[in-house]
């Protein structure tokens, strides 16, 4: 590469040109969806940050929906509505494994990015809870449980979720995170099921709206202030 | 001056891994060494922005990377490669360097043409297309390296970059960082001094988390000359200092 080329003009600079020719080679073309979150984003950095969250990758989304399909199948079969207390365990685990050291390979890196890694965070987050919603809203329409009490579980699954991220994000493992998540979910479940002896309390009870609301307010307030960059240091 | 540091101060508990490092620094190639243990990670860590000195004042490009806009604008200018860097195991090598290209804010126009010349400048275009996990433990670091230069940055901060590498490669990446260093600030910590020796035109010496010595490798390599203990001179210069410096 780095030989002249006898019959190249003086003024031809041949390294240059092979660069040239090697970048329209190697271009990679985005794909539709990785186009059309680089628009709505504004930013490509952030649109293939976004779609290389690794609870949206494929072996993760095909677990996803196999586990809301169990729920939809369990829910048809037992007429229980099992899905409203699966989608919050479920959506909470991915949430805690979007983002954070262990979770991205180069997480270090990306913590040195102009791309600020809260916004990847954020984003990641809100994809993978819309994402697990659609999927919740999908088995409780197939198993027939769409009524007005469908919506019950995105409130609890919003509390769960951003406790899973706060605890993630703050001990710095999604292991840590996905586990605090489902386990606290579990036993919301088994309590409110034991003080009312109604198995779907715990996204039926009026009296756990406002201990959601709190978690999720208080928990997403620990995710942004555990993303900051501290004061005090000019 | 692309870098200014006073009195940088970085504490993890009781452990005060940095403890008042003073430091200016236009461009040029700069060589960290050091013990293991004595700062030279954190400080680079800190540089890169990725964790926050504990007290003392910062400033890179003349931007305190504390606002966010300044640190944005900072982060673009940057080029950083981590001691222990991972790799999306998926990616090609160009994939690769393009997620970081796009995630430090390039142009997306340009975005093609800088991954190329990072590509190639590791001399890596004939594993372009391949897997990252396809790749030996030396190319994985050059595909680092093409990461951390594919932005063309002001601020370079390279942590053990050698590592991994063949002699061959070590001889070609110190060609790459005098030829980096002509126009941007490079900082490389390491531990092997022939690297120094080789590409640094500047060097200081950290012990627990303070600069000992800073010099040229030069007036490194004349402070061994007496007590000093190793099989090159300029290994004499750096032990002799440490040395002195526990004393």
């Amino acid at each position: 590469m780095s030989e002249r080329w006898d019959g190249a003009p003086p003024d031809v600079d041949l390294d240059r040109v092979w660069t040239g020719v090697a970048a329209e080679v190697w271009r990679r073309e985005p794909g539709p969806l990785e186009r059309a979150a680089g628009r709505l984003l504004r930013s490509p950095g952030l649109a293939r940050a976004l779609l290389t969250t690794p609870s949206l990758l494929a072996p993760w989304l095909i677990a996803s929906v196999v586990v809301f399909a169990a729920g939809g199948i369990a829910t048809l079969s037992t007429h229980e509505p099992l899905v409203w207390l699966i989608a919050p365990g479920a959506a909470a685990a991915g949430i805690a494994y979007a983002y954070g050291p262990g979770i991205d390979p180069a997480w270090e890196l990306l913590c040195s990015m102009a791309v600020s890694d809260r916004m990847v965070l954020l984003v990641r987050a809100a994809a993978v809870f819309m994402l697990n919603a659609l999927l919740g809203l999908a088995a409780s329409a197939a198993s027939g449980t769409v009524a007005a009490v469908t919506f019950g579980w995105l409130l609890p699954m919003t509390a769960v979720c951003a406790l899973a991220l706060a605890v993630a994000t703050v001990a710095r493992s999604a292991n840590t995170g996905a586990a605090a998540g489902m386990a606290v979910w579990l036993i919301t479940v088994l309590s409110a099921q034991a003080a009312s002896r109604r198995f779907t309390a715990a996204v039926t009870s009026a009296a756990l709206i406002l201990p959601y609301l709190v978690i999720a307010a208080c928990c997403a307030a620990i995710v942004i202030y555990a993303t900051r960059i501290p004061r005090g240091t000019s | 001056m692309n870098i200014e540091l006073e009195e940088l101060t970085r504490r993890f508990g009781r452990n005060e891994a940095v403890a008042g490092v003073n430091l200016r620094a236009g461009p040029g190639v700069f060589g960290l060494l050091g013990p293991n243990g004595a700062g030279k990670t954190t400080l680079l860590r800190m540089m890169a922005t990725v964790v926050s000195p504990s007290s003392g004042r910062m400033r890179l490009f003349g931007r305190d990377p504390v606002g966010y806009a300044q640190r944005k604008e900072i982060r673009r200018r940057l080029g950083y490669l981590p001691q222990n860097l991972c790799y999306y195991p998926a990616f090609t090598v160009l994939e690769f360097i393009e997620y970081f290209a796009l995630l430090k804010e390039m142009p997306s126009s340009r975005v093609p043409a800088a991954v190329a010349a990072a590509v190639e400048r590791v001399d890596l275009g004939g594993k372009a297309r391949a897997k990252l996990r396809t790749l030996s433990g030396g190319m994985l670091r050059r595909v680092g390296i093409a990461q951390a230069i594919v932005n063309d940055p002001g601020l370079l901060l390279l942590d053990e970059p050698t590592a991994g590498l063949d002699p061959e490669q070590r001889v070609q990446f110190r060609a790459l960082l005098r030829d980096l260093g002509q126009r941007a600030s490079v900082v490389v910590s390491t531990h092997l001094v022939e690297d120094v020796g080789a590409a640094c035109t500047e060097v200081a010496l950290m012990n627990q988390g303070k600069i000992i010595f800073r010099g040229t490798p030069d007036e490194l390599t004349a402070r061994g000359i007496r007590n000093g203990t190793g099989d090159a001179p300029l290994e004499r210069g750096y032990t002799a200092v440490l040395a002195e410096a526990r004393a």
